[in-house]
Order: C-alpha cells, then sequence, then structure tokens
C-alpha cells in the first residue's frame, strides 16, 4: 500500500508541474526571505565571534571615563610582569582645523572622532590602511617632512578629507599640536558597528595627545587599556583580579567573549524581526499554497472519486496528495534556499549602508557558504516544508468527503459545500462536528504557533507574532467578507463590464476574500514600516522646537567660561549661550547599600534573559552626567517633592531625580544616593522626582544636584547656542581658534546622521517586507489560477453573444483595481492603526496621518493587483469560442 | 450472489425528494450475465452504483456474495469492491494523468499485487493494446479507452463486474469488440456480469434481462440467446 501511495503521488505530480507553479513560488518566496536573513545573521554571528578578540581591542579591555590614577598605573605596569601586553587608547570628541585657508566650500574647522593609541596597537585584528607602512610609522613621522619642527602624524577617515578639502601631506591643528595627515584608515578591529558617529576617525599617537593639551579636568575622554594575556592564562581570575584592584578608578573591565554582547544583540534582534517579516512572507505564502491545493483538488475531483471506485479508502488517497504536498514542498523549498542564497549576497551592501562603515569587510563577513551556513538552510527547508503541510492539512482534508458516487455527479462538489453552507450553525458548516477536523484543526494551530516560536526563538515573542498575524488576518477576513457580501446587496450596475466584475467578485466560489487577505497583510507590514519611519524622521528633522539650539559646544573649562561667552556673544550679535555645568559620575551607592557592577562578565546570558532586567542593570551601571542648577530646568515637571528655593543652603546636598531612572533604581523622596565623581564620593538626598521631555533638543539630566553639592569636583561646562545659519561658520571657527580644547557639535547635523541611518534601517526592514507583499501577489495569481478555466469558459461564451475582447479586458481590470482598492484600503487602514500603536507607545511621539504614504500605498497596491491580475489572465482574452465550446 | 432486498434511494432536488429506485427486491445468481435496461430516468445507473457501493441507499440492504455492504464503512467499502468488484463507467473515467498501464496498476498497486506490472500489461495485451501501454487517455480512441477502462475493471479479477453503458459512448463497431471481450472474461473466469444498456442487441445478448421504470422492476425475464452469444464470441 505504502509504495502505491508514493508512486501515486509521483504519477499526479509527473503531468501537473505547470499547476504547481505558484504552490513552488509561494513557498519559495517565504523560504527565501527566512533563509536569506538567517544566513545573513548566522554569517555576521560567525565574524563577530571568530573577531571576538580584535573587536575589544585584547584579551581583556579596562575602561575608564577619566585618566588611570597611579596605583592603576602601578596595578597595568605588574602585568607586564606577568608576560601580558598591554596597550593605551585614548578616544575623544574634538575640533579639528585647518593649518592653511582651503578650497571654497570645503569646511576649516571640522568635528572629529579622535583616536590615540600607542605602538603596540592593534593587539589584535589589523587596521587597514591606505599606506604600505605601518601604523606607528605613519603617527611618527620624520620631522624633516614638517620643516624640521618636531610634529605628530595622524591617519583619518577619507570623509574628513573630503569635507575639509585636505590630501595626504597636508596639516592638521588638534588642539595646541600640529599634525600631518600621513595616510587614510578604512576600518578599525575595535571600532564597531557605528550606526552613528559624530565625525570622522582621526588616528594619532598618544604623545601627539599630550602635544595637543585636550584633556583637561572632566574632559569628556574614554581611556581603554588593551590587554593580550599568554594563551594559557585564564580570563576569569584575571577579570576578577582586575575588577577588585581597579575599583578606586571606577574602572570596568571586561573580557573579550562578553564584551561584544552588544553587537551580538543587536544583530540577533535584527535578525529576529526579519526573520519574523519572513515568517509572515511565508504564512502569507502559505495562503497561495491552500489556495493552490485546493484549486487542485477540485479539478482533481474525479480523479479522486475514480480512486475510491476502484477501491482506494479515503486515508490512502490523503496520504498520498500528503505525500505530494510534502514533495511539492520541498521543491518550492529547495527554490526558497537557492532565493535566500542570492538574498543573502544582496544583502550585505544593504548591511555595509546600515553600518555606515566597511564593518562587514573588517569582520571578514563573506557570503560563502560553510558548515555554519547549514543550520540556517536546513532550517529554513523545515520551515518551508511544515508550512507547506500545514497549509495543505485542510483542504487535503476534504478528499474524504468526496464520495465515489460523485463520479456520476457533474456538480458532486457543489452540492457537499451547499449542503454545509445550508447549516445555520457555523461550526458545522466548518465541519466542526467531525472530530478529524477538530484534530486537525488543532493541529494546524499547535504547529503554526510553533513555528512562529521556533523563529523567534523565544515564546513570548512568537506566541505574540502568531497572536498578531491571526487577529490581522481576522480582520481582514472579517473586513473583506462584509465588503463581499455588502457588494452582493447593491443593485447591479447598468454597465455590462461593471456587472461582470462586480459579479466576479460576489459570486459563489469567489477567491476574492483570500486574494484582499493575503494582499492586505502584504500592504498592512509594508505600510506600517513606512508610516513608522516617516514618524521617527518627522520627529528628528521637523519637530525641532523653535529655540532649539544649533550647536552643543561640550568640554569648556571652567576658566574659560566667561570668555567663550564673550566670544560667542562677539561673533554671533549676543546670542546669549546658555552654560551648564556638568560632570561625570557613576552610582556608588543607593540608601547605603553599595552598588555592584556585574558588567561584561559571566552572568551575560542571564542579563540577556530579560529586557526588563537589562534596563534596570543599566540604571545601576551607566555613567551619570551630573549638573547644579538653581531653576527648574524647562519641559522638566515635578511629579514628586519640591525644587529648592533659590539661596537655599542645604546641610545634605539634595539631589533630583528623573522618574523612570526613580522607579528602576527604586528612589523615593528622602532615599540617599552615593555618586562616585572622579574617584571621591558625594552623597545626596532625594528631594524632588521630575518628568523631561527628552526631545526638546535641549541638555537634559537624570539627576541634578542643588548649587553648590560638588565644589571643587572637576566640572566642565556645555554651551548650548542658537545662531543663524550664516554665524555658523564664523563661529565654529572662531571658537576652535581661540579654545582648541572646546568640540562644536552641530545638531543639524547630528540629527542628519541619525535620519540617515534611520532611513537605511528602514530599508533594509522595508526589502525584507517586501518579500510579503510579492507573496501576496503569488497568493492573488495562484487565486486567479484556480478560476481560470471559469473565467475562460464565461468569456468565450460573452465572445459567442457578441462582446468585445475590450469589454472582457475592461471587466477584468475593474475587478483587479477593485480588489487592489479594498485590500489596500484595509490594509493601509490596519497598517495605520499598528503604527498609531507603535509610534504613540513604544516611540512615545506625536501622531499624524501621513496622506502621501497612504495614497501612494493605495495606488501601488491597485497597480499590483492589476499587474498580477492581467499576467495570470491576460492568455484568455486572446481565446477563440469554438476552440473552447469544443470540448465542452 | 448479489442480493438486493426492498432497497429505494431518493435524492433531494428543487425542494422537493425524487425517488430513484422504490422498493426493489432483486437476487443475481453467481456467474449470471445479467442486463439492465429501460428509459432515461428508471434509475439503472444509480442501482448499479448502488451495487458497486458508490453509494448509500436510502433504505434497504444490499448483500454481495453474503456480506452486507450497504451498511459497510466507507474505507472498508472501498477493500471490498477493490477485491470483489469491477466496474465499468461509461464515460469510461480513466485518470487522465495516468498512462494506459498505470491506470490499469492502480487497483493492482492498491491489492499489493507483485507482479502488478506483468498483470497489466498482460492485460493490456489481452484486450489488444499491448502498443498503447505509455499512451495518455487522451491520445486513445474511444473505444480504446473503454478497453483500457475494461482491463482495469478486470484487473484483480473480481468475482463480480460491474458495467454502466461500457458501448454507450463507442461507435457500433468498437461496442461490439467491446462486448466480445466482456463475454469471454465472463466465459473464462465465471464472473457475474451486470451491464447497464439500452442496446436492445446487448441486452437480448445476455442470461437475464431485467427492465426498469421509473424506479420499480417493470419486468425479469430470462433470455434464450446466451447460448447463440456465447458462441459467436468464440
Amino acid at each position: 500500500m505504502n509504495r502505491f501511495i508514493f508512486k501515486m503521488a509521483w504519477r499526479e505530480t509527473r503531468g501537473a508541474w505547470r499547476h504547481f507553479l505558484y504552490f513552488f513560488a509561494c513557498i519559495a518566496i517565504g523560504v527565501g526571505a527566512l533563509v536569506g536573513v538567517s544566513l545573513f545573521g548566522t554569517n555576521m554571528e560567525r565574524a563577530v565571534t571568530r573577531e571576538a578578540r580584535g573587536l575589544l581591542g585584547g584579551d581583556l579591555e579596562i575602561r575608564l571615563t577619566r585618566p588611570l590614577s597611579l596605583a592603576g598605573q602601578a596595578v597595568l605596569n605588574s602585568l607586564g610582569e606577568r608576560h601580558m601586553v598591554f596597550t593605551h587608547v585614548s578616544e575623544l570628541v574634538a575640533m579639528a582645523a585647518r593649518a592653511n585657508p582651503g578650497p571654497v566650500m570645503t569646511q576649516s574647522t571640522q568635528i572629529i572622532e579622535l583616536k590615540a593609541v600607542e605602538s603596540a596597537y592593534p593587539l589584535y585584528g589589523a587596521i587597514r590602511l591606505d599606506s604600505t607602512h605601518a601604523l606607528d610609522v605613519l603617527l611618527h613621522p620624520n620631522e624633516g617632512r614638517c620643516d624640521g619642527h618636531p610634529c605628530f602624524g595622524a591617519v583619518v577617515q577619507e570623509s574628513l578629507l573630503i569635507r575639509m578639502g585636505l590630501s595626504v601631506g597636508d596639516r592638521l591643528k588638534i588642539g595646541h599640536a600640529m599634525f600631518l595627515i600621513t595616510g587614510i584608515v578604512r576600518t578599525e578591529p575595535d571600532r564597531m558597528a557605528n550606526a552613528f558617529t559624530l565625525g570622522p576617525r582621526v588616528m594619532i599617537a598618544q604623545e601627539g595627545l599630550l602635544a595637543a593639551e585636550l584633556i583637561k579636568p572632566g574632559s569628556r575622554v574614554r581611556e581603554r587599556y588593551l590587554v593580550k594575556t599568554p594563551p594559557d592564562m585564564p580570563l576569569d581570575p584575571l577579570l576578577s583580579e582586575l575588577r577588585d584592584r581597579l575599583a578606586a578608578d571606577s574602572a570596568r573591565v571586561s573580557s573579550y567573549r562578553t564584551a561584544q554582547s552588544q553587537l551580538k544583540q543587536f544583530l540577533e534582534q535584527l535578525s529576529r524581526y526579519l526573520g519574523l517579516i519572513g515568517l509572515t512572507a511565508l504564512f502569507i505564502g502559505g495562503l497561495g499554497v491552500g489556495t493552490s491545493i485546493h484549486a487542485f483538488l477540485r479539478d482533481k475531483l474525479r480523479t479522486i472519486a475514480t480512486l475510491k471506485a476502484v477501491g482506494a479508502d479515503s486515508a490512502t488517497v490523503v496520504s498520498t496528495y500528503v505525500v505530494q504536498a510534502i514533495f511539492l514542498g520541498s521543491v518550492g523549498s529547495l527554490a526558497g534556499i537557492v532565493l535566500g542564497i542570492a538574498l543573502e549576497r544582496g544583502l550585505p551592501p544593504l548591511a555595509a549602508a546600515l553600518f555606515a562603515s566597511d564593518l562587514l569587510d573588517q569582520l571578514g563577513v563573506s557570503s560563502e557558504l560553510s558548515q555554519s551556513s547549514i543550520w540556517p538552510l536546513l532550517k529554513g527547508a523545515l520551515l518551508g516544508l511544515l508550512s507547506t503541510l500545514l497549509f495543505t492539512l485542510w483542504p487535503l482534508l476534504k478528499i474524504r468527503d468526496i464520495h465515489p458516487g460523485a463520479i456520476f455527479r457533474r456538480d458532486a462538489e457543489q452540492a457537499t459545500v451547499e449542503r454545509e453552507a445550508a447549516s445555520p450553525r457555523w461550526w458545522v458548516r466548518w465541519g466542526f462536528t467531525d472530530r478529524w477536523n477538530v484534530g486537525t484543526a488543532g493541529v494546524i494551530i499547535l504547529g503554526l504557533c510553533a513555528l512562529s516560536v521556533w523563529q523567534a526563538g523565544s515564546w513570548p515573542i512568537g506566541l505574540l507574532f502568531i497572536g498578531a498575524i491571526s487577529l490581522a488576518i481576522t480582520i481582514l477576513f472579517v473586513c473583506a467578507q462584509v465588503f463581499v457580501r455588502g457588494l452582493a446587496w447593491m443593485p447591479l450596475p447598468r454597465v455590462l463590464s461593471l456587472r461582470y466584475a462586480l459579479g466576479n467578485v460576489v459570486r459563489p466560489g469567489s477567491q476574492a476574500t483570500g486574494i484582499m487577505v493575503a494582499i492586505g497583510i502584504g500592504v498592512m507590514v509594508i505600510v506600517t514600516v513606512s508610516l513608522v519611519e516617516q514618524a521617527l524622521l518627522r520627529q528628528i528633522q521637523e519637530h525641532r522646537p523653535a529655540d532649539a539650539p544649533t550647536f552643543f559646544f561640550i568640554d569648556i573649562q571652567p576658566d574659560q567660561a566667561q570668555e567663550f561667552v564673550s566670544l560667542v556673544d562677539r561673533q554671533a550679535g549676543q546670542a546669549h549661550p546658555e552654560l551648564t555645568p556638568l560632570v561625570r559620575s557613576r552610582l556608588h551607592a543607593i540608601d547605603g547599600h553599595v552598588v555592584t557592577v556585574e558588567e561584561g562578565g559571566e552572568k551575560d546570558d542571564k542579563r540577556a534573559e530579560g529586557k526588563e532586567e537589562r534596563g534596570k542593570q543599566w540604571y545601576f551601571t551607566r555613567e551619570y552626567v551630573l549638573t547644579f542648577l538653581d531653576q527648574l530646568p524647562k519641559d522638566n515637571t515635578l511629579v514628586k517633592g519640591e525644587w529648592w528655593k533659590p539661596g537655599q543652603v542645604f546641610s545634605t546636598p539634595q539631589v533630583s531625580v528623573e522618574e523612570d531612572a526613580a522607579m528602576h533604581l527604586g528612589l523615593a523622596i528622602g532615599s540617599t544616593v552615593e555618586f562616585d565623581i572622579q574617584g571621591s564620593t558625594v552623597s545626596a538626598e532625594v528631594s524632588s522626582i521630575r518628568k523631561v521631555e527628552w526631545g526638546n533638543f535641549s541638555t537634559n539630566f537624570y539627576m541634578i544636584l542643588s548649587p553648590g553639592s560638588i565644589a571643587g569636583a572637576p566640572f566642565t561646562y556645555v554651551g548650548t547656542v542658537r545662531v543663524s545659519a550664516e554665524h555658523e561658520v564664523p563661529l565654529q571657527q572662531a571658537i576652535v581658534a581661540s579654545f582648541p580644547n572646546i568640540s562644536a557639535i552641530h545638531i543639524g547635523d547630528v540629527l542628519d546622521g541619525f535620519a540617515r541611518v534611520l532611513d537605511r534601517l528602514s530599508l533594509a526592514i522595508r526589502a525584507v517586507a517586501l518579500f510579503c507583499v510579492v507573496a501576496g501577489g503569488l497568493v492573488m495569481a495562484a487565486a486567479l489560477a484556480a478560476t481560470r478555466y471559469r473565467r475562460l469558459y464565461e468569456s468565450v461564451i460573452l465572445k459567442a453573444l457578441g462582446a468585445t475582447r475590450s469589454l472582457i479586458a475592461r471587466a477584468f481590470a475593474m475587478e483587479y483595481a477593485l480588489l487592489g482598492a479594498v485590500a489596500g484600503l484595509i490594509g493601509l487602514t490596519l497598517g495605520s492603526v499598528l503604527a498609531w500603536a507603535l509610534v504613540r507607545y513604544v516611540f512615545d511621539l506625536p501622531w499624524t496621518i501621513h496622506p502621501q504614504v497612504l495614497g501612494i500605498g493605495l495606488l501601488l497596491t491597485m497597480l499590483l493587483t492589476l499587474i498580477v491580475g492581467f499576467a495570470s489572465t491576460y492568455r484568455i482574452l486572446g481565446q477563440r469560442p469554438l476552440a473552447v465550446l469544443r470540448h465542452e | 450472489m448479489i442480493s438486493l432486498s426492498h432497497l429505494t434511494m431518493r435524492l433531494a432536488g428543487g425542494g422537493h425528494q425524487i425517488t430513484i429506485l422504490d422498493d426493489l427486491t432483486i437476487e443475481i445468481p453467481d456467474k449470471q450475465r445479467v442486463a439492465i435496461v429501460g428509459p432515461s430516468g428508471s434509475g439503472k445507473s444509480t442501482l448499479l452504483g448502488l451495487i458497486a457501493g458508490l453509494d448509500r441507499p436510502t433504505s434497504g440492504s444490499i448483500t454481495l456474495n453474503g456480506v452486507e455492504i450497504s451498511t459497510m464503512r466507507e474505507s472498508a467499502l472501498a477493500r471490498f469492491r477493490r477485491d470483489h468488484i469491477g466496474y465499468i463507467f461509461q464515460s469510461f473515467h480513466l485518470i487522465p494523468t495516468l498512462t494506459a498501464l498505470e491506470n490499469v496498476l492502480v487497483p493492482l498497486e492498491l491489492a499489493g499485487m507483485r507482479s502488478a506490472q506483468d498483470r497489466a500489461t498482460e492485460l493490456l495485451q489481452t484486450v489488444g493494446l499491448g502498443e498503447r501501454l505509455h499512451h495518455y487517455p487522451v491520445q486513445l480512441s474511444g473505444g480504446e479507452q473503454q478497453r483500457v477502462a475494461v482491463a482495469r475493471a478486470f484487473a484483480c479479477h473480481p468475482p463480480i463486474l460491474l458495467a454502466d453503458e461500457p458501448t454507450g459512448n463507442l461507435d457500433s463497431a468498437t461496442g461490439q469488440h467491446v462486448m466480445q471481450l466482456l463475454h469471454s472474461l465472463h466465459r473464462d473466469y465465471g464472473t457475474t456480469l451486470v451491464l447497464v444498456t439500452h442496446d436492445r442487441a446487448i441486452a437480448s445478448s445476455m442470461e437475464r434481462v431485467i427492465a426498469l421504470r421509473d424506479g420499480r422492476i417493470e419486468s425479469d425475464r430470462l433470455s434464450d440467446s446466451d447460448h447463440r452469444v456465447a458462441e459467436s464470441s468464440l
């Protein structure tokens, strides 16, 4: 019997390849999206794991936000005695200026991301330079090249040269020192996934940084000490030892095994959400598979009845077609794998744009298939195969209802359908009085949940996904049904082509509902992504308050403040810069309990378990920029407690805490917070809790201390200045010339940078979401193919009665445009609601309707249904009536 | 032995019930050749379908070789059909996606026969289609298709062969050839042969002729021509 099933399945497939083209395509498109995303994720993760030491810069990294103390330096020196190698890297934001005036249209000053290194850098990985010389040679050029003056070399990112109109060999002023540009840096092993940078990279030697005199007390700097250990040395004891010994420096010590977890998390999340969009495409494709199989079985009614008449029982026939579906699903999945590999080759350029760096190149991410590619390919094939089974089981189960007596009756299936449809009870109509049907429905639901959870890699996300997609399908289905039924109630139009078009939508056995659901979901996904992106871009680009500053000037030393203000006023005509004092700190203790830093450690996996927990951890371990202010800043509202009165003096410093921070840190009015400010501890009592409007483009703080709390602490000022466009460049140049250590951050450039990153991220999501739309188009094509013969027969009858080809074409066009319009409208509405919910509740932004996105979406949907519709049925138009009717 | 007792078949149509067969009681002994005749709508094909278990009667019982089939479950009925009944349709009902050989193979493979391929080839050679084994139904003439259908119906040597107007869609020469084939199968294997026909000549070539009208038996008589036909088929 088994052999018969396999033989029969093959025979049934052999001659019907053409019928299954949409079947293959529907599975292939979903599997392709999943495999493409999954391969990309795997290759990235493999590269990140392989390059883990290079990404950190060493086996261990010690990170501080201020220069290392002498005691700390002694700890590091002791490492050398234990056969360890370490190197010092300093990273900070600074301003670079041209040594000589440059060509018009180029900038004479530019904010840069400065990195000072020692000769041993990099300990791991390679730095890619556009030069045959080693980095150390480039950073220490021969004095002869600087007209005999002591000079330092700098290798820079090419974008700096373009922006400032410089070339290799020119000179650059950074701080108080002059640097000779000796080369171009392409990639650094430890500069990763910088989705956003404040400016181009400039690399100099530590001696150069010293000469530039940029680092002042309280300056914003990241000091990194990279450590290379002997290969056989266990890292964990060393990690604990260094954390203990460097605790006084508030140093963070992490190992290469866990340090890149943030990058990994980002990649994992990106892959996960793109994968879920891929799964949506697969599920939409599944609707097409179900439609194809349903249509196939309707054509096979007589064959099935004949098989039963010659002695095949239902189980045998159902098994035959299940085997056939598995076979077809396998072929579709294989095609999907090929498509996925092609997609994965196309994704890296997109991803490269996304990361705004040569990250992929740097990591050596390759699109070549390897052993680790097997699992993504296998998983894609399995997902394709299982979803084929799940989406074909229900139509295949109907085989049991085909009676061998159907062989005598032309419309046996119709009769069966009508008998079931006649029942007023929906569960009878849907066949839920039969235990096989109930069991199969259960298997399908459980199976779809399992696939979602598997792909999401998480129970809650998987179940949320399947819940959301089920809800969306249900709403689309109900809306489509209401539309079709409403149309049936409408009086028939007089125009024949319109009447025929509407008739095709409302007639029994019409596939209109399925088409609208499939197209609608694709539209919904892509519209949601577009609308959320629009809302975010709008927030970034247009919602800037009228009084938003033009520049943030950072690292203003206390002794520079007065001169800085008068310079700005002179340059920009009474711009009245606002100076805010700030000092960097970490939490030392809360209510007497010392905060322990469990960073970069062995608990990483546990930390990754809950977003909530990670968020909480972030509040405890982050660096807090403190300020002391007389007045409650604008856009801040007190939630609890009271703001101090002007001139009020406290025995214990008071602190006002932002409400989210207070919640996560468990702070209430009267709680005590101890801050570690550059090695000394300051204790403050919580006197108020504030709500902050973070999107106001001003300086906002989690913690604000009462005036006088941190007298003597190494604070700097940040200056916010609002100037007109014509004053921007002169002001920036004047500040850099007078105060080389002050950096000017241009808000417009920063926001443009964010907008670019957002646009790229959105592009990647839309690229995968496009698969959902294509899958929707394929479902429509499959559904139209299912009704092809009926359309053919009716069109030749119409022709025989005198209808012209153009009349039939018009009727088809109206039908397809109508389907597109309704599917588009439902999809757009659902997408808008979803986007509104995301924008309002996840991003906490105001919502506005974007008529242009909705209008374009609707037009494109109608265009899609018209193209798919005519591509599927244009051949019908040319058929001669007699040739068709002769076979009837 | 085919035994029908108080067989009634009603179908719903146009808002009221139509009685197709009305309280029929018939017994057909083994190896008998029976023709069922009657005007269109008299219930001939329905009767044959019910004997084959292709549909269920509204009431009454159908017993084939001592087995009551009207109450059998669908799967059991399918297996019973496979082992005991061969059925030839007026419209052949070959599976269009299978070749002639594969169509004949279906019941043999369903029965799990080991030398199914040889047996199917031999059967097709017997019906004169040895050269057409790998042709699809659309590539065969009506007569050839019906011969494939005969070969398929007889593939498992069923003790009962039912034929619904086996020559209805064929020209007279081809029809005669198919009838000779059926007679020779009956003669060689002792198969009980029940066929529905409009053709008086075919009916008169059978041992027994049951005439139906409006779902009831109008006449049931033994024919005296069976010897003549048997001789001519030799």
